[in-house]
């Protein structure tokens, strides 16, 4: 009784307050995760996932899924198009935040309606860009056209490149204003009287972002690269609204994958792999960012 | 300071967590694979006050709840399937029966997860195709020797059969014939296409300004393969042979179809609905399309002039047979349940239903009285004979996915149709040697 209470003393008694949610975590986290990598190792598939033997298989459905065609260009996929996204999103964020930043009139209700996009529930947006890109009646299209970059309407949602360029186009509309909201507030933190020093200075508009803006804002930047790294790689409604993974396999993400592999094939454990290895992704993303914020805390 | 950015951060984050969480729930998937009734909205079909008087009694035996699934979103069925519920469970007090209803996007994940945690209905009504899987799987009571499908038409209870043993019973079907433009096509000084060649050439001349003279659903799943297989068939190929002359044949012809610009490229993104919704908007003079388009389009469009007429064939006709089959649940209430299709399938319950959804019976003897006087249902019901079903093989889909790519890659020329063909068939084949 006396050890008990002498563990619990001091720094030990704060392994009493997680506990809860430890238990919480290792329940609706844990458990699924840990069942998941199971699953993964077995040979499920229609013929066994009620009755009769789920044989431990080991590595075989990775080694298999590595031979894959669609797998290779899924986790391909996820790559270009997460990179894809980011900087796109990313930049035109960056450059908005700084617009908004001018806190010209109106400058605050206009930063208000750049959040629409985020608010818009994933399948109306994905529908709508669906609509957009569509080849004879889309509005897109149709400006390329009136606009004379184009002579022939563009086969957008049919032709495995420039379906890519659809999907990525969706997603950075989606994910600019979570960029923006997230820079503009690192920009509040930064002082005014840097850059009225820097004036006094004879520093130009490029020196002063150079110089003050980006190293101030390394933090918030590192943060919303991470964040929205996690966020995109894990994009599935979207791209499952628009294209289905198609043509021709040509936009399938591992997410996609996954629950095709699992829910319209039935090859449950291998649909799992898949969404192991996209797990695993982004756990090493994730203890990135916990890494990135620490050394932030620790400054 | 860094401690301030921190917090706005995390708090951002939280944010974010609610918001993505909110669009993921938002997120109903597309429909996918899908061929059966989805958009149709029921006309007002006469009303049946007697059904069900006749029915066969609950057997004695049975008692208790049963659960149905179900996944039909249009308010019609809903209203159908619930009126022949209200009525059962007002005849006897023995069983109730209730029906819940589970989006069609989630209704194949939630019976894979139900049966894996042992939380499964009393009863399904699932897309036909999928039913050799799950009935592999285990799920579904053996009724062999508990339900007579003897007046049913041989295609719809071949889905519900595996291994020579019946493992469900059909609840209704739809088939697929040539929808045409009766405007257009006189415009264009042509007849009805009943062969290929005829067809081509018919699209070709339609085809004008922003309309193409053809179209069928060719999405990349389980809806794109129950509109190309017609084609396959109609060569004398079956499902499993598409590396044959006749398969190629019939990938050729979907590509000088699209050559010819007489077939939309987008087709590979349309839904049987919005192949519909394009020829009731005038885009389109013909497309491939099912029974349960009909009431949709003569409530929409009723000034519209459209009829139908027998899938174009090759070398012997053809078309796709879709529709929904019950399934007892194993180690359910099997008996009560048993009780309620037996109720379900009688003549005037049946006829009640397939008025107000739309959909052809599955037995002979009630679909020959359907329709009658119904020009357009009887071509449907005289194309049910042709119509084959898909499988019946627990690895369906991965057949489908096969087939569906091969389309795919010939509509968008990724390849040609022999090499489409040739790696259709290796995967098929994979499959079946397995």
């Amino acid at each position: 009784m006396k050890r008990i209470r002498n563990f619990f003393r001091y720094d030990n008694i704060g392994l009493l307050f997680i506990l809860p949610a430890f238990c919480y975590m290792m329940f609706f986290v844990g458990y699924p995760i840990i069942s998941n990598i199971i699953l993964s190792a077995q040979n499920v598939t229609v013929k066994n996932l009620v009755k009769g033997q789920k044989e431990f298989i080991g590595l075989e459905n990775y080694i298999t899924l590595f031979g894959d065609d669609v797998f290779r260009k899924a986790l391909l996929n996820t790559l270009t198009f997460t990179v894809a996204c980011l900087v796109f999103q990313f930049l035109i964020g960056f450059l908005l935040a700084l617009l908004f930043n001018k806190n010209f009139r109106l400058a605050k209700p206009v930063r208000g309606l750049t959040m629409i996009p985020w608010m818009m529930p994933m399948t109306v947006t994905a529908l709508m860009f669906k609509f957009m890109f569509s080849t004879d009646v889309g509005i897109i299209n149709y400006i390329l056209r009136s606009a004379g970059f184009i002579k022939e309407n563009i086969e957008w949602l049919t032709t495995p490149g420039t379906a890519m360029i659809a999907v990525v186009a969706a997603n950075v509309w989606i994910g600019i204003p979570f960029n923006t909201i997230l820079i503009s507030t690192g920009l509040t933190t930064i002082p005014q009287e840097l850059y009225e020093s820097a004036s006094v200075d004879g520093a130009n508009g490029w020196q002063k972002l150079t110089r003050i803006t980006l190293p101030l804002l390394r933090p918030t930047i590192e943060s919303v690269l991470v964040l929205g790294f996690i966020y995109t790689f894990k994009v599935y409604d979207l791209v499952y609204v628009m294209t289905e993974g198609g043509p021709v396999n040509s936009t399938h993400l591992l997410s996609t994958y996954s629950y095709k592999l699992s829910f319209d094939m039935f090859q449950y454990s291998k649909g799992s792999s898949v969404a192991n290895i996209l797990f695993l992704i982004l756990l090493l993303v994730g203890i990135l960012y916990l890494k990135i914020t620490m050394q932030g805390e620790e400054d | 300071m860094k401690k301030k950015v921190f917090a706005t951060l995390v708090s951002a984050m939280m944010l974010a967590s609610v918001l993505a969480g909110c669009g993921a729930t938002a997120a109903a998937p597309a429909p996918a694979a899908a061929p059966e009734a989805k958009e149709e909205t029921a006309e007002a079909a006469p009303a049946y006050d007697s059904a069900g008087e006749e029915a066969a009694p609950a057997s004695e035996d049975a008692s208790g709840d049963v659960t149905i699934w179900y996944y039909w979103e249009t308010p019609g069925h809903q209203e159908a399937l619930d009126h022949i519920i209200q009525e059962f469970n007002g005849q006897q007090d023995k069983i109730t029966v209730q029906a819940k209803y589970v989006p069609f996007a989630d209704f194949k994940k939630q019976l894979s997860v139900g049966a894996s945690a042992g939380e499964l209905p009393d009863i399904v009504i699932l897309d036909n195709p999928d039913h050799a899987s799950y009935a592999a799987m285990g799920i579904f009571a053996d009724i062999t020797d508990r339900f007579d499908v003897s007046t049913y038409y041989p295609g719809p209870v071949n889905s519900c059969t595996l291994d020579g043993r019946l493992y469900g019973v059909p609840f209704g079907s739809n088939d697929l014939v040539l929808f045409y433009n009766e405007d257009m096509l006189a415009d264009a000084g042509c007849e009805v296409p009943a062969t290929w060649d005829e067809l081509l050439d018919v699209a070709k001349k339609t085809t004008k300004g922003n309309v193409y003279g053809f179209a069928h659903c060719a999405l990349q799943n389980e809806e794109g393969t129950f509109n190309f297989l017609p084609w396959l068939w109609s060569t004398g190929q079956t499902s499993y042979e598409i590396n044959s002359e006749g398969g190629i044949k019939a990938l050729e012809f979907e590509k000088s179809l699209v050559d010819a610009g007489a077939f939309p490229k987008e087709a590979i993104n349309w839904t049987q609905g919005d192949t519909m919704n394009q020829f009731i908007s005038g885009n389109l003079a013909m497309m491939i399309n099912g029974t349960w388009q009909i009431p949709t389009m003569r409530q929409e469009v009723p000034d519209m002039k459209w009829n139908v007429a027998p899938i174009p064939q090759d070398k012997q006709q053809a078309s796709g047979l879709g529709g929904e089959n019950y399934a007892v649940i194993a180690g359910g209430n099997e008996e009560a349940a048993i009780a309620f299709l037996k109720y379900a399938t009688s003549k005037d319950t049946c006829l009640y239903m397939m008025d107000h959804m739309g959909y052809i019976s599955s037995d002979s003897t009630i679909a020959k009285d359907q329709f009658q006087g119904d020009a357009v249902y009887q071509v449907f019901v005289d194309e049910m004979q042709y119509a084959n079903a898909r499988g019946p093989l627990p690895e369906w889909p991965d057949i489908s996915d096969a087939i569906s790519l091969a389309f795919n890659k010939v509509i968008t020329g990724e390849s040609d149709a022999a090499s489409a063909a040739a790696e259709a068939q290796a995967t098929i084949d994979s499959i079946l040697g397995q």
